[in-house]
């Protein structure tokens, strides 16, 4: 099938829906299929051959995340020039309810399009108000579909309409078998923490207050900090007893992602809400690194309600120390999460999703492939 | 001079307005047209299944509905609409895949099981996909504005398709849309015999 993606969120910064949408069209293409993505992105050079640029984007507070849209005539100009040229069977456009690429495409186009709704938010008055304005853009979406429960709720509370379940993928094979970073193939017991480090829901804060209560029971552990932000300014207002503990590497590229999991023993999630799926859980769990999370949703449920990984009370230091030193110390019970983890995680390959993605793919599209809509 | 200008801007615009509003009409039909086949190709598949596990195991219950249903498809495929009689016809089909002889066959033909399985659950699929579309034409269709110009023409409104399409439960989790082939004409999937594929499940492509 010819497949056109529209991705809202500029490509070169790190985001789960961009993500979501390299890996679908990576996993697409080695199954044979043609494939071409639009999506804002700073540096043109950053794109990979399948990618198509739609111009720089405006940074944006949406959702407690900065989300970088945009709209303006040179960026339809470039999506109608990509619809023209490539004509698609199917058009998948990813949280096309942000005013962004995605829904420019899904203005532009007529024809089979498809929607993937990623945010879960319970109470968004952007969407509520927006709920008009957008419905003739959302009439043309044959298949809705929403990466979890939280973001199907979303979407009926808001939009009264349905869509199918099919959650995000995660590229097993990148993950298993990485080596530790230098420095970390047999140190002392390492926690690991994953995310951008200035975002306070992140939750990077519970878990430094969890390190000294943990640093009485396991008196070697450190933590390895890796995700953007500003690094300096954390290690000013570091405790300096922990200083020599905790180790702020700052970005990762993709491609050391898998070894920074391979560098822990236990990898931590203290996020404090408004997750609207624990991508980075999976990943941890396809590393085979045992996982501590808060008890939210969605790792909740990423984490089969506790059995593939620890869960501990949202925002709760004291709770989050004990279930890492737990970790840290059985071995034994450390080995059987990580053998569930692994089972767990593979429910969600990406080879999985995309067939489900790609069936509903089929299903919806006619015997007109997408073209620009006229008027 | 001003007053034809503005005139003349104010028709423009309800000009404008209206050609839109016949537009999105005529492009929600279009959707529940592609639906409304895609609805009647998964509705034919799943009979089409149904009969064939009937037949491989011998259920005369199952291969009777599937019968009566598959009667009533070359005319759905021409084009007749989807009304209560067909709707019935369904529904005595989706009750018979539920029954226990039909779980029970599963032992003695598996494969033949899971097609219908596969089917069952993409009938209901794209029973949704049909009826959502149905829902957009029709709360278009509906306002006030579009009704008095008689915007959607004299075409009577599509209905919705309403049967009872809840999957019967086995061990197994429900195939859901995975299960069908999507294969490439052309070579074997270049990661074939790769650990993640042990379960054996059906190729990533076209």
């Amino acid at each position: 099938m010819r497949i056109g993606l529209a991705c809202p969120y500029t490509w070169d910064v790190p985001g789960g829906v961009q993500v979501h949408v390299r890996d679908l069209a990576e996993t697409l293409i080695a199954a044979g299929h043609e494939v071409s993505v639009i999506t804002p992105v700073d540096d043109e050079r950053n794109l990979p051959p399948y990618a198509v640029d739609a111009g720089r984007a405006l940074p944006v507070r949406y959702n407690g995340s900065v989300a970088r849209l945009l709209m303006g005539p040179v960026s339809a100009a470039r999506v109608r020039r990509w619809l023209r040229e490539h004509d698609f069977h199917v058009l998948h456009v990813h949280e096309p309810a942000a005013p962004s690429v995605s829904l420019l495409a899904c203005v532009l186009a007529d024809g089979p399009i498809v929607a993937t709704f990623h945010t879960a938010n319970p109470r968004s008055r952007v969407l509520t108000a927006a709920h008009g304005a957008l419905q003739p853009a959302f009439e043309k979406l044959r298949a809705r579909i929403a990466v979890s429960e939280a973001a199907r709720r979303t979407l009926v509370e808001h939009l009264g309409a349905d869509a199918i379940l099919i959650p995000n993928g995660v590229a097993l094979d990148s993950f298993a078998d990485a080596e530790p970073l230098p420095d970390y193939a047999d140190g002392p017991p390492t926690v690991v923490f994953l995310g951008r480090i200035d975002e306070p829901r992140k939750g990077l804060d519970v878990l430094l207050a969890a390190m000294p209560p943990l640093l009485a029971t396991v008196a070697d552990a450190r933590l390895l900090v890796a995700g953007p932000g500003g690094v300096a300014g954390l290690r000013a207002r570091l405790d300096p007893l922990l200083r020599s503990r905790v180790d702020l590497i700052g970005l990762v590229s993709d491609a050391d992602k898998p070894r920074v999991f391979a560098s822990g023993q236990v990898y931590c999630a203290p996020n404090t809400g408004q997750e609207s799926f624990g991508i980075v859980l999976l990943e941890a769990m396809a590393a085979g690194t045992p996982v501590v999370a808060s008890d939210i949703d969605a790792f909740r449920r990423v984490l089969d309600d506790g059995r593939a990984g620890r869960l501990f009370e949202v925002g709760d230091p004291a709770r989050l120390a004990a279930a890492l030193a737990e970790v840290l110390t059985d071995p034994v019970g450390a080995a059987d999460l990580v053998r569930r983890g692994h089972a767990a995680a593979r429910a969600y390959d990406w080879r999985t999703i995309a067939e489900r993605i790609v069936g509903v793919y089929q299903m919806v599209s006619g015997d007109r492939p997408v073209s620009v809509a006229p008027g | 001079m001003s007053v034809l200008v503005a005139v003349v801007a104010v028709v423009v615009a309800i000009a404008t307005y209206l050609t839109w509003l016949a537009l999105r009409l005529d492009r929600l039909a279009a959707r529940v047209a592609d639906a409304r086949g895609g609805l009647v190709s998964q509705l034919v598949t799943r009979a089409d299944a149904a009969a064939e596990l009937a037949e491989r195991c011998a259920l005369p219950g199952l291969a009777a509905s599937a019968a009566r249903a598959r009667a009533a498809h070359p005319p759905l495929l021409a084009g007749s609409p989807l009304d209560g009689e067909v709707e019935l016809a369904e529904n005595a089909l989706s009750r018979s895949l539920r029954a226990a002889a039909v779980a029970d066959a599963g032992q003695r033909c598996p494969a033949d099981l899971h097609a219908v399985d596969s089917a069952a659950a993409r009938v209901a699929l794209a029973r949704q996909f049909h009826n959502d579309a149905v829902r957009d034409l029709r709360s278009l269709a509906g306002r006030r504005l579009v009704r008095a110009l008689h915007l959607a023409g004299r075409r009577p409104a599509p209905g919705y398709f309403e049967i009872d399409d809840a999957l019967s439960l086995r061990d197994e989790p429900s195939p859901l849309v995975a299960g069908v082939s999507l294969a490439v004409e052309t070579a074997p999937r270049p990661d074939a015999g790769d650990p993640v594929d042990e379960g054996g499940r059906p190729g990533l492509a076209r």
